[in-house]
């Protein structure tokens, strides 16, 4: 039962396992690695939510800022500016803390996935217009040339082509968000974050502990973007 | 597959080296002139940032401030997250800490402590119209709040791990613990009594109150030097005698709790 | 079948469009020619108001098009239009390209547009190509699917905008070829070229701007041969 690997490979594999095990910090990694695992997938939970709720803001946020209104227009831009232009960071206390218990109550978790929702929105929003605004004008002449109304030809020629456009830079945001997600362990998620520090508070391995979440982020983001790759070599194809 | 294993391995072992690098060679020192010395300036009345002046301010520094000058020594206040004191010593990026770290076994095993300069003990806070909340028991099954790191966190997880139908929130400082005690997110606070009494008095006197009795009350603050720095624990602890025999500990003592 | 009155249309400060009035018959082929800059594109767009005139009128079939009332994708489907680079959409087959259209706008069954589209498709002679993407077709293909998409919407008239200005010289002709059959059928085509063989073999009339103005209109002979205006000497002692 040596999984493949050489007698030799075995024998020193197992002889470093040895002394990594009188390392303390190293215990302490893999005696947690159970709390490691559910911090990451909170905040895998808290990304997917965030993307969903993102990608329909960012939509919307994208159509009203292309929007000739003036009201709905100036609403898009007021909330692209502002998530856009005021740290993640401050708006996940201001909504947490500030905001969100005038509307309802809140578990953090909740308030992580609105804060997070809320401001990837403001991101995804500017990404969907660039995408909508680098498919060939001619597209769109060409489209209501034929009789098309404005929104026919959004939904059957530039939206299709914008899609490939944005894949990549959205798959980027997505990275972002992960990543990102470790600032709400400031309102007690105990995400992947949240449960390095209160490890690191109990056991100082800063080392160990931080490098094991770094792993852990590491995990994530590589799937995320392989994901990515992988989603563009198909539409490429086709 | 077999590649990804070895590769995490060597990840790893340098991991490992790295850590080991990390906690080598106290650097001996001769005359000590300076102490760089960190604090987590948001826990009033011990540390904080005075809103006009920009500087740091409170019971905590007045004292290391008051031992600095009896010993004839430069004080330099480093502002850091509680959870960073420890490792920073560790790493020699601080000499001491002052931050109202209370002295217990299992941080003893990673530093040395001074003598005690403040004798504390737990509290527990509630919303001011909050009934039924007394002692550590009635906190079972509840929803508490504490800063991370702390002896009062200690307390809400043993409480926990009593009663697993108990949340525990942390929060890298005690002030947010207090926000969600008042947004109703939490239940109760578990804290450092001095802290929650300053905190209450200034700023939420109509909306929280202290309940029951101070509990852990064998808990002593010390300074915590990197372990086996003789020489900065015999300064402190000097200088620490001094200010209590000329008055000096009474006066800002005075100042800050009376 | 199609009158334009007094047309003005401006950017910003430059006036590209200085009053035109013209009428276009039922079955007849005009050909606009003149020098780059003149404002012929801008004629023609402004006529299924892809480009919005800002004074004067255009009709179809006695319908105002530009009135701020008008159901323009409705009178947009009647009015085909092929553009210089085509605009094909690249993400659908040459057999979509053509169908999208008649199901999309028109609400037709798919199989009933894909008999339309296929037939089209073999009158440009691209019967074989139904099933490719517009990436894998040469300018000149993609020129006569273009054609092949306008015509599946059975317009009463076609705008051409320089249908053959960024071909490859060797495919100019395929492309002319399928202009001429439709002529020959008694399409009413409204034509921007730089193509004079093509506007003196096929056009029943032509007309010559510069400067936003139309400067002359005449049978081909009359315009080729004996043009009256300076500026329309000028341009064609250039150009032929």
């Amino acid at each position: 039962m040596n999984f493949g690997f050489t007698n030799t490979e075995w024998i020193f594999g197992t002889m470093i396992l040895d002394k990594l095990n009188e390392i303390h910090g190293f215990q302490v990694v893999v005696n947690n690695l159970p709390n490691f695992g559910m911090g990451a997938l909170l905040t895998l939970e808290i990304t997917v939510f965030s993307i969903v709720i993102g990608m329909v803001l960012g939509l919307l946020a994208a159509l009203g800022r292309m929007s000739k209104v003036k009201v709905i227009n100036s609403i898009a831009v007021a909330y692209i500016d502002f998530f856009r232009g005021t740290p993640l960071f401050v708006q996940i206390l201001l909504l947490y803390f500030g905001i969100i218990p005038l509307i309802f109550d809140a578990t953090p978790v909740q308030a992580a996935i609105i804060a997070c929702g809320l401001n990837s929105g403001a991101y995804v929003a500017e990404i969907v217009r660039a995408g909508i605004q680098a498919v060939d004008r001619g597209q769109m002449e060409a489209a209501r040339s034929l009789g098309m109304t404005q929104g026919q030809a959004m939904i059957n020629i530039i939206f299709p082509q914008a899609f490939k456009i944005v894949i990549p830079p959205l798959i980027n945001e997505f990275i972002m968000l992960l990543k990102d997600t470790s600032l709400v362990s400031a309102i007690s998620v105990p995400e992947l974050t949240h449960t390095g520090k209160m490890l690191y508070a109990s056991t100082y391995e800063a080392v160990w502990v931080w490098g094991a979440v770094c792993v852990f982020y590491f995990i994530m983001t590589k799937a995320l973007s392989i994901l990515g790759d992988w989603t563009e070599r198909r539409l490429a194809t086709e | 597959m077999k590649k990804f294993l070895s590769l995490l391995l060597i990840v790893m072992l340098a991991i490992g080296m790295l850590a080991v690098a990390g906690c080598g060679g106290n650097e001996e020192e001769t005359a000590i002139t300076k102490l760089v010395v960190g604090s987590e300036t948001a826990y009033a009345p011990f540390e904080m940032v005075d809103e006009n002046t920009g500087d740091y301010i409170g019971f905590d520094m007045d004292i290391i401030k008051a031992i600095g000058d009896a010993m004839g020594v430069e004080v330099e206040i480093r502002s850091m997250e509680f959870t960073a004191l420890i490792p920073a010593l560790q790493n020699g990026q601080i000499d001491c800490a002052i931050s109202a770290m209370s002295i217990t076994e299992e941080r003893a095993q990673s530093v040395d402590f001074s003598d005690s300069y403040f004798d504390a003990g737990l509290i527990i806070a509630v919303a001011a119209d909050t009934k039924g909340i007394e002692t550590l028991d009635d906190l079972k099954g509840k929803v508490l709040a504490a800063q991370i790191g702390t002896i009062g966190a200690d307390a809400c997880v043993a409480v926990q791990t009593e009663d697993p139908a108990t949340e525990v929130k942390t929060y890298d400082h005690v002030g947010e613990a207090f926000m969600e005690l008042e947004k109703g997110g939490a239940d109760a606070v578990v804290n450092d009594l001095a802290v929650t009494a300053y905190y209450i008095k200034t700023e939420a006197s109509d909306k929280a109150k202290m309940v029951g009795e101070v509990f852990q009350a064998d808990d002593h603050y010390g300074m915590p030097v990197q372990k086996g720095d003789a020489a900065t624990l015999a300064l402190l602890n000097e200088g620490l005698a001094k200010i209590k025999a000329d008055g000096t500990y009474d006066e800002i003592y005075t100042k800050w709790f009376e | 079948m199609i009158v334009v009155k007094n047309l003005h249309k401006s950017f910003g400060k430059l006036e590209v469009l200085k009053g035109i009035d013209c009428h276009i018959d039922q079955k007849e082929v005009v050909c606009v020619i003149g020098p780059s800059g003149s404002g012929k594109s801008t004629f023609l767009r402004c006529i299924n108001r892809l480009e919005e005139a800002q004074q004067g009128q255009v009709f179809l079939d006695g319908e105002e098009v530009t009135a701020p009332n008008a159901d323009i994708n409705r009178i947009r489907q009647e009015m085909g239009m092929v553009f210089q680079l085509f605009n094909l959409f690249p993400h659908k087959t040459t057999l979509e390209n053509v169908t999208l259209g008649p199901i999309k706008i028109k609400g037709m069954r798919k199989e009933e547009a894909d008999d339309i589209a296929i037939k089209l498709l073999r009158k440009v002679g691209l019967g074989d190509k139904d099933h490719v993407f517009p990436g894998q077709l040469s300018g000149g293909q993609k020129q006569r699917v273009a054609i092949a998409r306008a015509l599946a919407m059975q317009p009463k008239v076609m705008l051409f905008d320089e249908p053959t200005s960024s071909l490859d010289p060797e495919m100019v002709g395929e492309v002319l070829e399928v202009m001429k059959g439709l002529a020959y059928e008694g399409m009413t085509m409204i034509v921007v070229t730089h193509e004079m063989g093509f506007a003196r073999e096929v056009g029943h009339r032509v007309f010559f701007m510069d400067e936003g103005i139309l400067m002359e209109e005449g049978t081909p002979s009359q315009i080729f041969d004996n043009p009256r205006n300076p500026r329309t000497q000028s341009f064609l002692s250039k150009v032929l």
